[in-house]
């Protein structure tokens, strides 16, 4: 089938790795530094991208023989039913709004490090409400444009970080030295959060030609972002006081402005406004989509599937994502406690990568006839092995804090009461009143 | 499983819907597009055509089309007719649709505007 309009591999590329650059990253990669003894950190974000590596594996399979927008959805239906399917889409997408609150509340500390005189809860509500409104009248960046600021962005933090390791005229000493297997584990864990997000990049399935190009970037796109991050983690650690950094929000700023003084205060400014930028667009777009998609299979309330006439967008979706998001970003605010976010996010990735694993190796029964331009080498090994791995580091993740087992089992049972208990009523409801208006079809 | 005729009236009922959506039409104003409809299951293809805001509808493949939307015949004409949302069979791998993430929800926005909820 000849499309008229096909992304290429540079574009797949940028989508990917621009979704898992994030202002909240680098506090995650500080806190990944945290866990590590010496300057080992880039070793832990070495192993937790080359363990994605291993679940983009696992989703460029699925990709291959399901190619649809519908993603992760499409593929845990068919592997394990409707009911878990929505539960676990649902969760995940509560853990990507917290991501977004997570990352107002950053990018608003650090305006609030460059303007002190506007409060950070002013930030918040005036990014949150431009993003809500850009989104609501559909005003996207252009794809070429939003290719040059991913690689931008990417270049931008690559020379910072040489530039910050040559000023201490850097060289590794304890390269190895991880300080334990549990802080090491640990350290792996947190550091998936760096990764969330490379494997959106799947619902771009049905605008490319060949599936094949969606497997290559996803490689490529974790093997840039591995990169960018062991660079950025060495060079922030090597000028950074380790005290420092672990405890604040805004660890990119102060390895930015100690390197480079005014100029580098700009340049990260810049670069974490792109990263933000690209980050509250896809959670918002993706969100509220969803919730979209979700409410038109009679799974949500049909108020969430109510459409703007003037700019063609599910406009109550998107004001309820910017609710939940600014809700999480205050709590985040008036607690502190942005890293619990982090470290859940870092959790409901890993277990969405075990179910993933685990909905390949059902499908690969289910659907052993289906066509696929990609099969993951070693039979079961590497799908058995990612469940596995991740498993641990989902149990890992959340061991960091209570708190986020306690919001993780608190959200699910909920979720799960709702898919159960609520959802057939709904559509119950849907189905007599399309019953009523089938009297128009003519009976052939 | 549905007949080629059935389609073809699923895709007429759906045209003249949306030709009598005058404000539908002022919304498409912008969105040209190409809509090839094929079923997986019988021979039958139809091309839907919007061009400022006006949707034409022919039996056959006409151009290239910027989306595709595949489907068995039970399910294209229980589409178009509104009996079903497209978002039902997506979700289940039933109906695939080759073409941009943007255009496929504008797509779907038309239906839900045609037919409802």
């Amino acid at each position: 089938m000849q499309l008229k309009r096909v992304l290429t591999l540079r574009t797949v590329v940028a989508t990917s790795a621009g979704l898992t650059l994030a202002t909240s990253s680098f506090v995650a990669a500080a806190q990944v530094a945290g866990f590590m003894a010496g300057d080992s950190a880039w070793l832990s974000i070495l192993v937790s991208g080359v363990l994605c590596l291993l679940a983009a594996a696992c989703f460029s399979e699925l990709n291959s023989i399901l190619p649809s927008a519908a993603g992760i959805r499409l593929y845990l239906g068919k592997a394990f039913g409707d009911k878990v399917a929505l539960t676990f889409s649902i969760l995940y997408m509560l853990v990507v709004m917290g991501v977004v609150g997570a990352e107002s509340f950053v990018l608003a500390k650090i305006f609030n490090y460059t303007i002190p005189q506007v409060a950070p809860v002013i930030w918040i509500t005036v990014m949150l409400a431009i993003v809500t409104l850009l989104n609501i009248r559909g005003i996207k960046l252009a794809g070429r444009f939003q290719d040059i600021v991913t690689y931008g962005v990417i270049v931008s933090v690559i020379l910072l970080s040489l530039w910050g390791l040559k000023q201490v005229n850097f060289h590794l000493v304890a390269p190895l030295a991880v300080g334990g297997a549990s802080n090491f584990i640990q350290a792996v864990a947190v550091g998936i959060f760096l990764f969330v997000g490379f494997e959106w990049v799947t619902p771009l399935a049905e605008e490319v030609t060949d599936s094949r190009i969606i497997t290559r970037g996803m490689f490529i796109a974790v093997g840039i972002v591995c990169i960018v991050y062991a660079l950025f983690t060495a060079a922030m650690t090597a000028n950074v006081a380790r005290d420092v950094f672990i405890h604040s929000p805004i660890p990119q700023v102060l390895f930015a402005q100690k390197v480079l003084g005014k100029v580098g205060l700009v340049w990260i400014l810049l670069i974490c406004l792109s990263c933000s930028f690209g980050t509250f667009n896809a959670g918002l777009l993706s969100v509220s989509r969803f919730f979209y998609a979700t409410a038109r299979e009679h799974a949500l309330p049909p108020v969430f599937s109510r459409i703007s006439m003037r700019f063609m967008t599910p406009w109550v979706s998107i004001i309820a994502v910017f609710v939940v998001g600014y809700a999480f970003s205050l709590v985040i605010l008036y607690t502190g406690r942005y890293l619990v976010l982090v470290d859940m996010a870092a959790a409901a990735e890993s277990i969405i990568y075990v179910l993933s694993a685990a909905a390949l190796l059902v499908l690969r029964k289910k659907m052993a006839d289906a066509p696929r331009s990609f099969k993951v080498p070693f039979g079961p090994v590497i799908p058995v092995l990612t469940m596995l791995i991740f498993a641990v580091l989902a149990v890992m993740a959340i061991a960091t804090d209570p708190v986020i087992a306690l919001w993780m089992v608190a959200g699910l049972v909920v979720i799960g009461l709702y898919v159960v208990y609520v959802v057939p009523r709904i559509k119950e409801k849907y189905k007599v009143k399309r019953s009523s208006r089938r009297d128009g079809r003519p009976i052939l | 499983m549905a007949t080629h005729g059935e389609i073809t009236e699923s895709l007429q009922a759906f045209h003249k819907s949306y030709q009598e959506n005058e404000r539908l039409k002022l919304m498409n104003k912008d969105w040209n597009r190409t809509v090839l409809v094929i079923a997986n299951d019988l021979e039958s293809a139809h091309t839907l055509a919007l061009k400022e805001g006006e949707m034409s509808f022919q039996e056959g493949r006409q151009g290239d089309p910027d989306l595709t939307v595949i489907s068995d015949s039970d399910t294209l004409a229980d589409m178009f007719f509104g009996d079903i949302t497209p978002i039902e069979p997506y979700l289940n791998g039933t109906l695939k649709i080759i073409g941009s993430e943007d255009d496929i929800t504008r797509l779907d926005f038309i239906t839900l505007l045609i037919w409802g909820e």
